[in-house]
């Protein structure tokens, strides 16, 4: 399992893992499929219809900002027949609320996490299928009652949850959001923290498990790394927001008063509900650019033709950030009246945080620098993850900062802020995936000039939209005003708010180039063949476009890292740029080194 | 009679790396299920600090007598627990299925001795919406016994297997992860009569 690579281990891995037998049945091939590249494209699926969904939510948001009170044009009358389709005050409060909620639950952690955490982990690290395929069937059947929850939250009397994505109390408990729909969302997210958890437990285990043999720790590509680390924050964080849900519940139905005090009519105490939430929030924020670093740690090198940068200083770098991503989250809180050393402590904590970030950052422009770029379109959005997760992980450190966070707290430069690092970045890198790795999920190539149009539309379209928030929230604006501009300080931002709103459109408009291009592909796409992007890792070298559904009728054999491009032997030899992790090159150096990792292990 | 020893050398191989693989999941469960108790725990401390006495003033103390004996009740079915492991692994299909039945049976009686505990605090006049007290005295128990139930169904389902005669190999797995969240729900309530109970 390690780097070790006698005969009889190599013999041994063949059997640790069996081949399940193809089903035959519709529902087991279709259904309730325990292959994790078909739960994969489950979650793909499900992700993407709340992704549109959500999307569809911010353009209202943006509608109301521009303005105000206006009917919505188009679809206002249908979905706002009281009103002739102008937006309503608690309406508006339960669009922006849903919106950030289905997006990071619903939308962007089942695509990012739920579809290629189950896609890649077991091909790119040699496995059959993940360890415990059950509990991968249950964990994506689970996430569906959770998104029908959400549905269901909104056909009910008073409509869906409104309390905002953070879900506060006292504006949580039943005397600010009375309602069940308040309540189904609350339980919604519990239930989806149960299927998260479900398959953070398959992705950890799959790792330390089932490496084939050779793949030792750092041969993994950095997109296994991130998925992994990501699953680690996963497994213990998402409890916390569950507990943090559950008393909610509980306060809201049941009598209890953890969070009810003053006018609600308790003892408890609102405040340690954002406790509770910011120790799962701040890990949340890492949980969803994790796996993007990883992706952008493996683009860079796969699309510079290049090794990777100090691979192995990205890692740690990764995983000293999954360590201190615990012990920041007071940074959320700074104005609650928390004890100014206490203060101080988290902004330290918060600020060093940065300088693994950094090496991160300075690794892919290394990768880069002098690399032989091929501009395709998985690597145009891993540039441009880059760029907006720069840019927004820059202004995170005027939130991290006290003295200037008292100031734009509760501003349009936070939503400015979290959009860029958590939404964009995770938008584009997850879009980078899709398009790296549709071709060996379908067996199909998407095409390259839409995939430019969708990339440059994105790119171009969340940097405006994000960036104008971020300057119209260091004017002063607050967020989540229903009408900014009945505040006259605030009236001078109309027109920068309604640009805004136009560059939003254009975004959503940009995004038919994705839609058609996806499902053109998908039924009429040009055949992939087994290794279109000319990549070395082990799904690429070692399973058909699609694989087959065991994977690989053997388990293959690991020889090298997952980042070997240009090398100068290779080149004169083969006559090109890469080598497969599993391509047995010269043997006898091989051995050499699979005895020195033996060594070490 | 030994049905594991029967096992060819490679099967049982393949069986002990199943097994492992099982557990490593099972503890990477169990810390999540820590994480979510140990919110739980954050929440009482937290509202804990903010009160100047404990118990509240016009309230009752809770009972200690009680879970004194649940203590040493659900102490006492896990060491059953870890025996009846032990025999199955050895393939000894009676004193196997013994040490599950007094498992269960002081399972069974540390809900009832719970249930017991929840009347008597409820004549007292406690009731989930009196205070902080109530509140994170039977959210923390209530939750905490529906973990002990879902323990108790698992390892009622592989009673019957047992005593069906079904391969015993087959259910050591089972078993061992049954064994490790029952340990855990243990010590969870070893932290709660501390934390609860005696402080
Ligand atoms: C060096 C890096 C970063 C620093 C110093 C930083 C700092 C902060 C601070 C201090 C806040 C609180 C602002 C306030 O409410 O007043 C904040 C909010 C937030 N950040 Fe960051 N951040 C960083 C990177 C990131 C990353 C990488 C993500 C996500 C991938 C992220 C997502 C968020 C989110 C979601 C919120 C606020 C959510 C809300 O209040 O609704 N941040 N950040
Ligand atoms: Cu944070």
């Amino acid at each position: 399992m390690q780097g070790v690579m006698t005969p009889a281990d190599i013999e041994a891995a063949q059997h640790l893992q069996h081949i399940h037998e193809t089903p035959k049945s519709f529902v087991k091939h279709y259904v309730f499929s325990i292959d994790h590249k078909y739960i994969a494209k489950q979650f793909l699926w499900a992700g993407l219809l709340f992704l549109f969904f959500g999307g569809m939510l911010a353009m209202l948001i943006r509608w109301q900002w521009a303005y105000p009170g206006e009917a919505v044009p188009v679809v206002g009358n249908l979905l706002f027949p009281d009103t002739q389709g102008a937006i309503t005050p608690p309406t508006y409060n339960t669009i922006f609320t849903t919106h950030g909620l289905i997006m990071i639950f619903f939308a962007i952690t089942p695509i990012m996490i739920g579809c290629f955490g189950n896609f890649c982990i077991p091909l790119m690290i040699g496995a059959r299928d993940m360890a415990f395929p059950w509990l991968n069937l249950l964990s994506f059947w689970i996430f569906a009652l959770s998104q029908a929850l959400v549905l269901a939250s909104f056909c009910v009397e008073l409509g869906s949850a409104a309390a905002g994505w953070t879900t506060y109390p006292p504006l949580a408990s039943q005397v600010g959001t009375p309602g069940l729909g308040q309540s189904l969302m609350v339980l919604a997210l519990f239930v989806t923290g149960v299927s998260t958890i479900m398959g953070a437990i398959n992705y950890i285990t799959t790792v330390i498990r089932f490496r084939a043999p050779g793949m030792t720790w750092f041969r993994m590509p950095g997109t296994v790394w991130g998925l992994w680390l990501t699953s680690i924050l996963n497994a213990l964080f998402v409890p916390v927001l569950g507990s943090a849900g559950l008393m909610l519940l509980f306060d809201r139905h049941f009598g209890t008063q953890f969070f009810l005090t003053g006018a609600a009519g308790g003892t408890g105490d609102p405040i340690l509900f954002q406790h509770l939430f910011w120790i799962f929030g701040h890990p949340e924020v890492y949980i969803l650019i994790l796996p993007i670093w990883g992706f952008v740690i493996d683009f860079m090198s796969f699309f510079a033709r290049k090794p990777a940068y100090w691979f192995r200083g990205s890692i740690y770098a990764m995983i000293t950030v999954t360590v201190l991503s615990a012990v920041v989250y007071g940074h959320h809180m700074f104005v609650t009246g928390m004890s100014p050393l206490l203060g101080q402590a988290f902004m330290l904590l918060t600020l060093v945080i940065s300088v693994p970030a950094e090496i991160l950052f300075l690794n892919w422009l290394h990768t880069i620098w002098k690399g032989s770029i091929r501009l395709t379109v998985p690597m145009l959005f891993g540039l441009g993850t880059i760029f907006v997760f720069g840019l927004g992980g820059l202004t995170g450190i005027y939130l991290g900062t006290i003295s200037t966070d008292l100031y734009l707290h509760d501003t349009m430069f936070v939503v400015g802020h979290f959009h860029l690092t958590m939404a964009s970045a995770a938008f584009l890198g997850s879009f980078g995936a899709l398009y790296l790795w549709f071709p060996k999920m379908y067996g199909r190539l998407m095409n390259p000039f839409l995939g430019k149009v969708h990339f440059w539309f994105s790119t171009v379209g969340l940097t405006l939209v994000f960036g104008f928030q971020m300057l119209a929230g260091y004017a002063g604006q607050q967020r989540r005003l229903y009408d900014p501009f009945q505040y006259s300080y605030l009236e001078g931002l109309q027109d920068l708010n309604r640009f805004t709103t136009y560059c939003a459109f254009a975004l959503a408009i940009g995004q038919l180039a994705f839609v058609y291009n996806f499902f053109y592909s998908l039924f009429a796409g040009k055949r992939a063949s087994q290794n279109p992007w000319e990549l070395g890792t082990i799904e690429w070298t070692d399973c058909a476009s699609p694989p087959v559904h065991h994977n690989f009728d053997r388990i293959p054999v690991v020889y090298r890292g997952p980042h070997e491009y240009n090398h100068p032997e290779v080149l004169e030899k083969l006559g090109r740029d890469w080598i497969g992790q599993t391509e047995e090159f010269d043997p006898a150096a091989d051995a050499a080194t699979s005895d020195e990792v033996a060594a070490t292990a | 009679m030994h049905n594991v020893v029967q096992l060819h050398p490679q099967a049982l191989l393949e069986q002990r790396r199943n097994e492992q693989t099982s557990a490593i999941g099972m503890m990477v469960a169990l810390g999540s299920w820590g994480m979510m108790f140990a919110a739980l725990f954050f929440m009482y401390l937290g509202l804990r600090a903010h009160t100047l006495a404990w118990p509240p003033p016009g309230l009752p103390a809770l009972p200690i007598a009680l879970p004194s004996l649940n203590t040493v009740v659900i102490g006492c079915s896990s060491v059953a627990l870890v025996r009846a492991l032990r025999s199955m692994r050895e393939g000894q299909r009676r004193p196997a299925s013994l040490w599950m039945l007094a498992t269960f049976v002081l399972g069974l009686a540390f809900v009832g001795l719970q249930t017991l505990l929840w009347w008597t605090t409820w004549q007292q006049g406690l009731t989930p919406s009196t205070g902080t007290l109530g509140t994170v005295f039977y959210s923390l128990t209530v939750l905490h016994a529906l973990h002990v139930a879902a323990g108790l169904a698992v390892l009622a389902y592989l009673l019957g297997m047992t005593l069906g005669g079904r391969s015993m190999a087959e259910r050591v797995t089972t078993l061992r992860l049954c064994g490790m969240f029952w340990h855990f729900v243990g010590g969870v309530w070893a932290f709660m009569f501390v934390g609860m109970f005696l402080l």
